[in-house]
C-alpha cells in the first residue's frame, strides 16, 4: 500500500490563489496585515460558477497581487506569512440531512474537481439538466485517504462519500470505477459489505455497462473496473465508457445525466460533512528527478519549492518542473508556484531528459492512428490544423480528442500533433462563440438537453 | 534556477525516423551477404553503386533547390539498396545507377520529398527500367522453391533479392517491434496464399524471395499505403488480389512489383474513403449484428443486457 507522509514544515510564504477552478475569481475578504486563521474564508464567491477559498495555515497577509500559478497564467492571490501561533477556526460536523444543504455546503467549503469544475455545478448543473449517475472516477488518482485503519475501513469511506454525493445531486444511482491493473484497490472493495449488500468489483466488458450491473447486483451503488484513462478531457470518452451513453458535441457529461468526480473531492466532501473541515489540504505525488519521491499531503497554497524540499530536494540541476503529469502536464516557469486544489502531481526532469526535436516531415506511418484511443487520425488533423482547415477538422471529429498526448509521443517525426489539435480545437470553439446560436441556419449548436 | 517550458508531451517514445530507417537497412543485411556469397562481388558493386548514386542525388538535390540537407536519415540509401536488390545481377553498372537517380530524383522528391511519394520509389524505379531496357533487366531464371533448402539458399534466384527467402526474416522482427505495422503484411500474404491456391497456383512459386520483399518492406512502404485501419487491411487484400491476378497469367516476381504498383495509385483513394467515424458510432456490420441481436429475445432467457 503507497503510504502517503505528511508534510510537516511550514513554507516561508503561502500562496493562495483566489481562483483554483475554471470561472470568475472570488473576491478577497481580508487586506493587507489582516491575521488569518487556519480554515478562514478568504475568498467569497462573487457569481455561480466559482468555489470559495479558504487559507490553509494561520498567518499574516503580507501582500494581496498577481501570482504565477500551475495552469501557466497570472492569478490574483493572497500571499500569507505564518505566524509562529497556529491558530485554527473551530470545525463543527455539518448536518447532512437535506440536499439543499449539501450542496451549498459544498459551495461554501470550495470543493473543486481535478479538472477544474467546482463540484456543486457538476452535481447540480443547473435547470434542464437531471443526474442520475454519480461516478467517482478512481482510475487516475491513487490511493489518498488519510486516515483508515485497513482497506476495507478506506472502501468505507470513499462508498460513504459516494452516497453523498448521490444525495447532493438528487442521483439515484451511483458507481465507482476502479482500475483493472490496480490489485490494491480491487480487493480492498471485493466482497465489501455495504448497507447490507455484497458489492463486488465488476469489469465493464464488452456490452456490459454500468446499467447492465445495476440490473445484475440489484443495487443503487457498483463497484465496476476498466482500463487506465488519461488525458485532459477524458470525461466524455469516460461516459460513455461507463454508461454507454453518448455525449453530443459541445457538451459535458451533465447533458446526459452524469456527474463524474473525483477521488480528491470525494474525500474533501467526505471530511467537510463529518469534521466540517473545508478544502485547505490535497496529496501530491511527486516523482522524477527528486531524492525521495513520494505521495504527501500538503496544505493548500505551499510552493511547489517546499514540496520538493520536503521530498529531499532535487536530485542534480533540474530541467523542467512540470505540473500534474509527465504526459499532458504544464512545465512550469518558476518553481515558486503554490499548490492548488487541481494539481495532483509533481514531475521533476533533469537536463538529459528535457527533449530537443525538430519537427520532420509526416511519412505516414500510421503509428498515432494505432495508439489513438478515440478512433482518430491525428496525423490528419495536424496537417489540417497546420494549414488552418479547421472546418475538416471538425468534420473529422477533432474535438473527441481526449488530448491523451499518445500521438505526439509514439512520432518518430517528432511533429508536435497533441498541440496542433489543440490549436485546431480552440479556434473550432472561438468560431462557434462568435455565431449567435438562433440565427445561424446551418450549424447545428448547443446541447440537446438532456435528451440523448 | 532556471526551467524549459515546452508543450506536453515532456515524454516521448525512444524512436526517430532514423532509426526506422536503419533498422530497415539492417534487417536487409543478411540478404545481401547471401547475394554477394552467390553472385559474386559484382553484386556487392550493384549494391554500392546503387546506394552512392542515390546518396549523392539527394544531396545534390537538396544543395540546389536550398533544402537543408537530409542525407543523414538513410533515407536515399534505403532506396539505393533496394533498387539494387531487384535488378537482375547480370546487369551493367550504370543500371541501378540510373535506377536509383530515377528513384531518389523522380518518384521521391518530384512528388514532394520525403514522406509525399505517392508510388513507392523502388517500384517506380524498377518499373522505369523494365520498360526502358527491357532485355537487360530480364533475370536469367525465375526461381521454384522444390526443397526446403531453397528457402536458404535459391540456386535458381533471377534477381539479387531472390536468393534466400529465409534471410529476410529480420522484417519479422521489426514487425514485433512496430518499426513496421503488421496489417499490410499479415493481409497481404494471406490474401495472396489463400487466393493462388483457390485458383491452382502452385505455392512453390509463389513463397520466392521478391514476393517476401514485396509483403515485408515495399508494401509496408508508408507513404504510399494508407494510414486509416480499415484501409491498410484492404490495401493488404487488394495487394495480394493483383498479385495473384498477374502472377497466374506471368510469374509471381513481376506480379509483385507490378501488383504492388498498381495498388500505390489507389491507397490514398483508399484513405479518404475508410476515415473512421466518432468513437461511439457503430460501424455497418455493428449495425447489421445489433439488428440481429435486438431480435433475440433475451430477457425472456434470463439473460440481462445492457438497457
Amino acid at each position: 500500500m503507497a503510504e502517503i507522509s505528511i508534510m510537516k514544515n511550514i513554507p516561508e510564504k503561502v500562496i493562495i490563489p483566489l481562483k483554483q477552478h475554471n470561472g470568475t475569481v472570488c473576491e478577497p475578504l481580508v487586506s493587507k496585515g489582516d491575521i488569518v486563521k487556519v480554515g478562514q474564508k478568504i475568498g467569497e464567491c462573487t457569481s455561480d460558477i466559482c468555489a470559495a477559498v479558504h487559507s490553509s495555515i494561520c498567518g499574516e497577509v503580507i501582500s494581496i497581487e498577481d501570482f504565477p500559478t500551475p495552469s501557466g497564467t497570472k492569478v490574483m492571490s493572497v500571499i500569507l506569512k505564518p505566524t509562529e501561533v497556529a491558530e485554527c477556526v473551530d470545525f463543527t460536523p455539518r448536518d447532512a440531512t437535506k440536499e439543499e444543504e449539501l450542496i451549498s455546503i459544498i459551495k461554501d467549503a470550495g470543493i473543486v474537481e481535478n479538472y477544474g469544475t467546482p463540484t456543486h455545478l457538476v452535481l447540480r448543473p443547473g435547470d434542464g439538466f437531471n443526474i442520475d449517475i454519480v461516478l467517482i472516477n478512481a482510475t487516475a488518482s491513487e490511493w489518498i485517504w488519510g486516515d483508515y485503519k485497513s482497506p476495507r475501513d478506506y472502501a468505507l469511506q470513499i462508498l460513504e462519500s459516494l452516497k453523498l454525493l448521490m444525495k447532493a445531486s438528487n442521483a439515484s444511482n451511483g458507481a465507482i470505477v476502479l482500475r483493472n491493473d490496480n490489485s490494491e484497490f480491487i480487493s480492498a472493495f471485493d466482497g465489501l459489505v455495504f448497507d447490507g449488500k455484497r458489492l463486488n468489483v465488476a469489469p465493464l466488458v464488452g456490452k456490459r455497462r454500468a446499467s447492465y450491473y445495476f440490473k445484475d447486483q440489484q443495487s443503487d451503488i457498483v463497484i465496476l473496473s476498466q482500463d487506465r484513462i488519461y488525458g485532459q478531457n477524458i470525461l466524455n470518452l469516460f461516459t460513455y465508457n461507463v454508461t454507454g451513453r453518448h455525449v453530443p458535441f459541445n457538451c459535458n457529461p451533465a447533458s446526459v445525466g452524469v456527474a463524474i468526480c473525483s477521488v480528491q473531492s470525494a474525500k474533501a466532501f467526505y471530511d467537510v460533512v463529518h469534521n466540517g473541515k473545508p478544502y485547505i489540504e490535497t496529496v501530491v505525488s511527486v516523482s522524477g528527478k527528486v531524492n525521495n519521491p513520494q505521495k504527501i499531503l500538503v496544505k493548500i497554497g505551499t510552493p511547489f519549492k517546499d514540496v520538493i524540499e520536503a521530498c529531499g530536494g532535487y536530485k542534480g540541476e533540474p530541467g523542467k518542473l512540470i505540473a500534474n503529469g509527465a504526459i499532458t502536464g504544464v512545465a512550469q516557469y518558476v518553481d515558486e508556484v503554490p499548490v492548488t486544489k487541481t494539481t495532483f502531481s509533481i514531475t521533476v526532469q533533469d537536463k538529459s531528459e528535457v527533449l530537443r526535436d525538430e519537427p520532420l516531415p509526416c511519412v505516414h506511418c500510421a503509428r498515432c492512428v494505432d495508439v489513438c484511443p478515440v478512433n482518430l487520425i491525428p496525423a490528419r488533423l495536424a496537417t489540417l490544423a497546420d494549414q488552418g482547415r479547421f472546418d475538416e477538422c471538425n468534420q473529422m471529429y477533432v474535438n473527441n480528442c481526449i488530448e491523451c498526448g499518445r500521438c505526439a509521443a509514439s512520432c518518430p517525426s517528432k511533429i508536435p500533433i497533441l498541440q496542433l489539435i489543440r490549436y485546431a480545437k480552440v479556434a473550432i470553439k472561438k468560431a462557434y462563440e462568435d455565431v449567435p446560436p438562433k440565427e445561424s441556419s446551418n450549424l447545428k449548436l448547443g446541447c440537446s438537453c438532456g435528451s440523448v | 534556477m532556471t526551467f524549459t517550458i515546452s508543450a506536453p508531451p515532456h515524454r516521448k517514445q525512444d524512436i526517430t525516423l532514423r532509426k526506422i530507417i536503419f533498422a530497415k537497412i539492417l534487417a536487409l543485411v543478411p540478404v545481401c551477404i547471401v547475394a554477394v556469397y552467390f553472385f559474386g562481388l559484382y553484386a556487392l558493386a550493384l549494391i554500392i553503386v546503387s546506394m552512392v548514386a542515390a546518396v549523392v542525388t539527394e544531396a545534390i538535390i537538396q544543395k540546389v533547390f536550398d533544402k537543408p540537407l537530409e542525407i543523414n536519415n538513410g533515407h536515399a540509401a534505403l532506396i539505393g539498396l533496394m533498387i539494387a536488390l531487384v535488378v537482375p545481377p547480370e546487369v551493367p553498372i550504370w543500371i541501378p545507377m540510373i535506377g536509383s537517380i530515377f528513384g531518389v530524383a523522380i518518384a521521391k522528391h518530384a512528388f514532394g520529398g520525403l514522406g509525399s511519394s505517392v508510388f513507392n520509389p523502388v517500384l517506380a524505379a524498377w518499373v522505369f527500367l523494365s520498360l526502358a531496357w527491357g532485355p537487360l533487366m530480364q533475370p536469367v531464371s525465375f526461381p521454384m522453391i522444390g526443397a526446403i533448402s531453397d528457402l536458404v539458399l535459391e540456386t535458381g534466384a533471377g534477381h539479387l533479392i531472390g536468393v534466400s527467402p529465409l534471410a529476410l526474416i529480420g522484417g519479422v522482427y521489426l514487425i514485433y517491434r512496430r518499426y513496421i505495422e503488421w496489417r499490410i503484411p499479415v493481409f497481404y500474404f494471406l490474401t495472396t496464399i489463400v487466393f493462388a491456391l483457390i485458383i491452382g497456383d502452385s505455392l512453390s512459386y509463389v513463397l520466392t524471395g521478391a514476393f517476401i520483399f514485396g509483403v515485408l518492406f515495399l508494401a509496408t512502404d508508408t507513404p504510399s499505403s494508407p494510414v486509416t485501419k480499415n484501409g491498410r487491411i484492404i490495401y493488404g487484400i487488394l495487394c495480394g488480389v493483383l498479385t495473384v491476378i498477374y502472377g497466374h497469367f506471368d510469374n509471381y516476381i513481376y506480379a509483385t512489383f507490378y501488383g504492388l504498383f498498381l495498388a500505390n495509385c489507389v491507397a490514398s483513394f483508399i484513405d479518404n474513403n475508410t476515415l473512421p467515424g466518432s468513437y461511439a458510432e457503430e460501424s455497418f456490420f455493428q449495425r447489421k449484428y445489433n439488428q440481429i441481436m435486438d431480435k433475440i429475445p433475451f430477457e425472456k432467457l434470463g439473460v440481462y443486457l445492457d438497457e
